[in-house]
């Protein structure tokens, strides 16, 4: 069956018997082509949502600012693990959300008024396709083996092989760039703070000037708080307007907390995470893939 | 505005020898808010704290900073001098000149003189921004719980409630009296174990103080010191004890038989029992698993199927006074106490994983604990010892210490103590039950330090004339009746053949099931062997890191009845050290929550070491983290882990901290 349709019917059903206020999906936006999050109260509206691959938003962000209410929201898989890492961070009450699950084709870079033909460099990675939690799945699951970690990204090897200083300057090139307007902090659903760290006075740490040293600390601090918990959906790099690579940043953390600990966050909400806990036969390094 | 004072410690030579202290002052008295620097010969001594308490108050200061020693060393002596002159006592600072600068930098003036003004520096910047804290008061219930009804609890609940607390002893099985209750007899002296022991185990049944909850177990423990909160399974006994006379019509009567726990598998007990006849209370318990009536229950549960089952019941219709009780089930009793003694004891080694000492496999391979068994006069044999195969008299019996002790290759590389003279005892109580036996021992090292031990080994040598071969048996098999085991006496640099009746292997000790799960529900530490560890192995040998929570006897490592009793009353005497108080001061420097920036994501709560944070529901429906002050040790992990920078630790605030790495840093 067509995505669109079978989430367009299960939104019906979901807001005609009350069991949710808010669908939260995609609508095709003002350029005609790319999609854009839609939020549809009434059963009427429910021919507004479609899927396809330019839906990339992470929408499992905007349950964040609908607590209080029962919402049901469209996920990829790996918006799914954001459920999951909320869920875990006692973010949102699980019976509150309704999941839609969708089977993920990948989807594609975005540019106004241009259909994108080319997958995002983490989707053609990416191996899951299923949603790792869901209360109705759209589409047909695709068989998988045991969740293996992706290789790293090629990008984020090739920055390995640089030597420090040409690394430092690429770092710098990309941060003398970063406008601050923290795009990548609000569409992020890791970052959960009624106060950010970046707008604390006291201690200050990032100056309110806007200049390499204090974008490099704001980047940098950022993604030591997204360490282990960065669910790599990409919603930072889409975000943001100037196009850092904040992808190759979390990638890189991510990566390194998967071969340290054999941990990929979200895979369930239960887990423990690795940064804040010891296990007595924790081996660093060492051991089978392990999805909790 | 703070006006701080620095007061710079000559410590006789130890910091003057090497700083140069005219400077430091000189330099002290140029930083921003210090309105008053001097420098005393001993700033802890008597006119060095007068001049501290003179100088608050001429000087009106409001902060102060010592440059002396470590603050482990006087801070608190120093706090108290503070507060006589009317200073909260939180808004000092001290800066460790002597073990930070002088003592590591001794032969280096010039850099232990900067480092000294550095050091002070960033206290000045640190205690101006120091707030005033106050202490907090907490009740204490005053009651005791004691976990474990071995020697080691019996002694500690009797002397608490002795001294007028009242006590709640838990005990596992159905009866108190624990491993002491199952030895024949105590070395050196030979008393006879359960003589001495079932005095003080009647006197804790009769105690009005004390509480007995046998066939019980503590499953969790919330709160703090003063505070605890305990849930503890009684578990179904089937019997009603406030009916049951103890009369014994029915443990005569009980047709259903199953291998004893406490004559350790020698000897047999009926599904309704008491484990052994001294027991307390001396009412029984019916074993569901064994008990005919619960298997003919089980059959009809699960479908009636194949030949019916007895119903029995004979307990149930020969009790005069109707005490079974087939409706009773098991029930989570909560109770508040102020102070916890674990004594949980220990079990034996399980010496299967010597394959070469054949026990398991032929009937005569006994632990020391089954002979102990065989030896009582209340055993299963009335204290004839005899061979399990063909319940002759055995005449020559081999032991061999170490199963399970001093072995790294099983994961025990620790010595069990008593082994060693439990085998001089069985050996000479052998010879007293049958002059004809003769006594072989095969020990790596006979360890005998202790009040008459030595004695009581020469004892074993010369009047019981036991064999001792320093050496280890290589195996065991055997032939014509016989066990043949063969061992190496290295002293004499030969193998040694001996035809054996009966082998005894003396396995280690090592500690009870489930102490683990209790220790970590009190928070409590334990070794590599799972043993409990003390707050500290001399000097606090019963406490332990959790404020409130003490231990006592084998539950922290091996150790004989003596030493275990002497435990049990050390610890006796902590708790009630600590239920004599009404209140209790809180450590004020714990760590606090801004609740308006807390995201509820309780990162917190699983790096809390102390179990410390609970979580509250605002008003709004936010979910936010609370401390519990009683039990924050301030160790400051869950400030590390705050992304939101809500966590904030008193006494060392982020502020605080930042100045002192900034003034430091400069």
């Amino acid at each position: 069956m067509d995505l669109s349709q079978a989430i367009r019917d299960k939104a019906r059903e979901l807001l005609e018997t009350g069991a949710v206020k808010c669908v939260i999906g995609y609508e095709t936006g003002t350029d005609g082509i790319n999609a854009r999050p839609a939020f549809i109260y009434e059963a009427a509206e429910v021919d507004r949502l479609i899927f396809d691959e330019t839906c990339g938003h992470n929408l499992a962000t905007y349950l964040l600012h609908h607590r209080a209410e029962n919402i049901a929201v469209v996920v990829k898989p790996c918006d799914s693990r954001a459920i999951n890492l909320l869920h875990g961070e006692h973010q949102i009450e699980r019976d509150k959300v309704y999941i839609i699950g969708v089977v993920c084709p990948g989807v594609v870079g975005r540019q106004w008024g241009v259909k994108g033909r080319q997958l995002l460099p983490a989707c053609q990675a990416c191996t899951d396709r299923n949603p790792v939690v869901y209360d109705y799945l759209v589409g047909e699951p695709v068989a998988e083996g045991a969740p293996a970690p992706a290789p790293p990204l090629p990008e984020v090897e090739d920055l390995e092989r640089m030597p420090p200083e040409e690394r430092c300057q690429f770092w710098r090139r990309e941060f003398e760039r970063c406008i601050r307007c923290y795009a990548c902090r609000q569409a992020c659903p890791g970052c959960q703070c009624t106060e950010c760290f970046v707008e604390r006075l006291e201690p200050e740490w990032v100056g309110i000037r806007i200049d390499a040293p204090q974008n490099w600390m704001w980047h940098t601090i950022r993604a030591f708080h997204l360490a282990g918990r960065c669910i790599e959906c990409q919603a930072c790099r889409r975000a943001c307007p100037v196009d850092i690579r904040l992808d190759l940043l979390n990638h890189k953390l991510a990566w390194e907390v998967a071969q340290l600990f054999n941990f990929r966050p979200g895979m369930t909400a239960e887990a423990l995470f690795p940064l804040a806990t010891f296990v007595r036969d924790e081996k660093l390094g060492v051991g089978e893939w392990a999805s909790s | 505005m703070a006006r701080i004072g620095v007061f710079i410690c000559h410590c006789g030579s130890n910091i003057a020898g090497t700083v140069d202290i005219p400077r430091v002052v000189a330099e002290a008295q140029k930083l921003p808010m210090v309105v008053h620097a001097e420098d005393n010969e001993y700033t802890c001594s008597e006119v060095g704290q007068r001049s501290l308490r003179e100088a608050i108050q001429e000087h009106r200061l409001n902060r102060v900073v010592i440059g002396a020693c470590s603050p482990r060393m006087h801070e608190n002596t120093f706090r108290n001098t503070v507060a006589s002159a009317g200073l909260n006592p939180y808004l000092l600072e001290m800066a460790n000149l002597r073990e930070h600068a002088s003592w590591v930098h001794g032969d280096q003036r010039e850099a232990a003189t900067v480092k000294a003004i550095d050091l002070i520096r960033a206290a000045v910047a640190k205690v101006a921004r120091a707030q005033p804290l106050f202490a907090r008061q907490i009740g204490v219930t005053k009651r005791a719980l004691v976990i474990g009804g071995g020697i080691a609890g019996i002694q500690c609940a009797l002397d608490i409630a002795n001294a007028g607390f009242e006590v709640v002893l838990v005990e596992r099985t159905p009866s108190i009296g624990g491993r002491m209750a199952q030895l024949d007899k105590t070395f050196p002296t030979l008393d006879c174990s359960a003589c001495i022991l079932t005095p003080k185990m009647v006197e804790v049944g009769q105690h009005p103080r004390i509480r007995l909850l046998t066939y019980a177990e503590v499953k969790e423990v919330r709160g703090f010191v003063g505070n605890f909160e305990a849930d503890i399974l009684q578990k179904a006994r089937h019997v009603d004890h406030d009916k049951c006379l103890g009369c014994g019509i029915c443990w005569q009567k009980c047709p259903a038989r199953a291998p004893s726990e406490f004559d350790m598998g020698v000897g047999q007990r009926t599904a309704i029992y008491i484990p052994f006849a001294q027991a307390v209370p001396g009412k029984p318990v019916i074993d569901r698993e064994h008990c005919r009536y619960q298997q003919y229950l089980e059959w009809q549960r699960a479908g009636a199927e194949g030949k019916k089952p007895p119903e029995c019941r004979i307990c149930e219709k020969l009790c005069p006074v109707g005490a079974i009780d087939w409706e009773q089930r098991d029930e989570m009793i909560t109770e508040e106490f102020g102070a916890i003694v674990v004594a949980t004891g220990y079990k034996t080694f399980d010496h299967s994983v010597y394959g070469e000492y054949g026990g398991g496999r032929y009937p005569d391979v006994i632990t020391s604990l089954q002979l102990e068994r065989l030896m009582s006069a209340s055993g299963p044999t009335l204290g004839e010892v005899t061979r399990p195969s063909d319940g002759q008299p055995p005449k020559t019996v081999v032991f061999i210490s170490c199963v399970g002790s001093r072995d790294d290759s099983v994961g025990r590389p620790y010595c069990s103590k008593v082994c060693c003279m439990y085998l001089a005892k069985q050996s000479i109580m052998l010879k007293e039950h049958d002059p004809e036996v003769q006594s072989y021992i095969f020990y790596i090292d006979i360890r005998a330090g202790g009040k008459n031990y030595e004695e009581f080994v020469r004892r074993a040598q010369e009047e019981a004339g036991t064999v001792y071969i320093r050496g280890r048996v290589s195996k065991t098999y055997p032939e014509k009746g016989k066990l043949i085991v063969w061992g190496e006496d290295s002293l004499m640099g030969r193998p040694v053949q001996i035809a054996a009746d009966l082998v005894v292997l003396a396995t280690g000790i090592e500690p009870s099931e489930g102490a683990i799960e209790l220790a970590q529900t009190l928070h409590i530490s334990y070794d590599v062997h799972s043993f409990l560890v003390e707050a500290h192995p001399k000097l606090r040998p019963v406490e332990t890191m959790t404020d409130g929570v003490f231990l006592a006897g084998t539950a922290m490592g091996p150790m004989d009845i003596p030493d275990s009793v002497a435990q049990g009353s050390a610890a006796a005497a902590k708790v009630c050290g600590l239920l004599s108080k009404d209140t209790l001061a809180l450590e004020p420097m714990v760590a606090n929550v801004n609740a308006v920036k807390c995201v509820g994501c309780l990162l917190c709560q699983q790096v809390c070491p102390f179990k410390a944070i609970d979580t509250e529901t605002l008003r709004d429906g936010r979910i936010v983290v609370r401390i519990n002050e009683g039990l924050c040790k301030g160790c400051g992990l869950c400030v590390s882990a705050c992304r939101p920078g809500a966590m904030n630790l008193r006494g060392f605030s982020n502020e605080q901290l930042l100045a002192q790495v900034k003034a430091l840093t400069r």
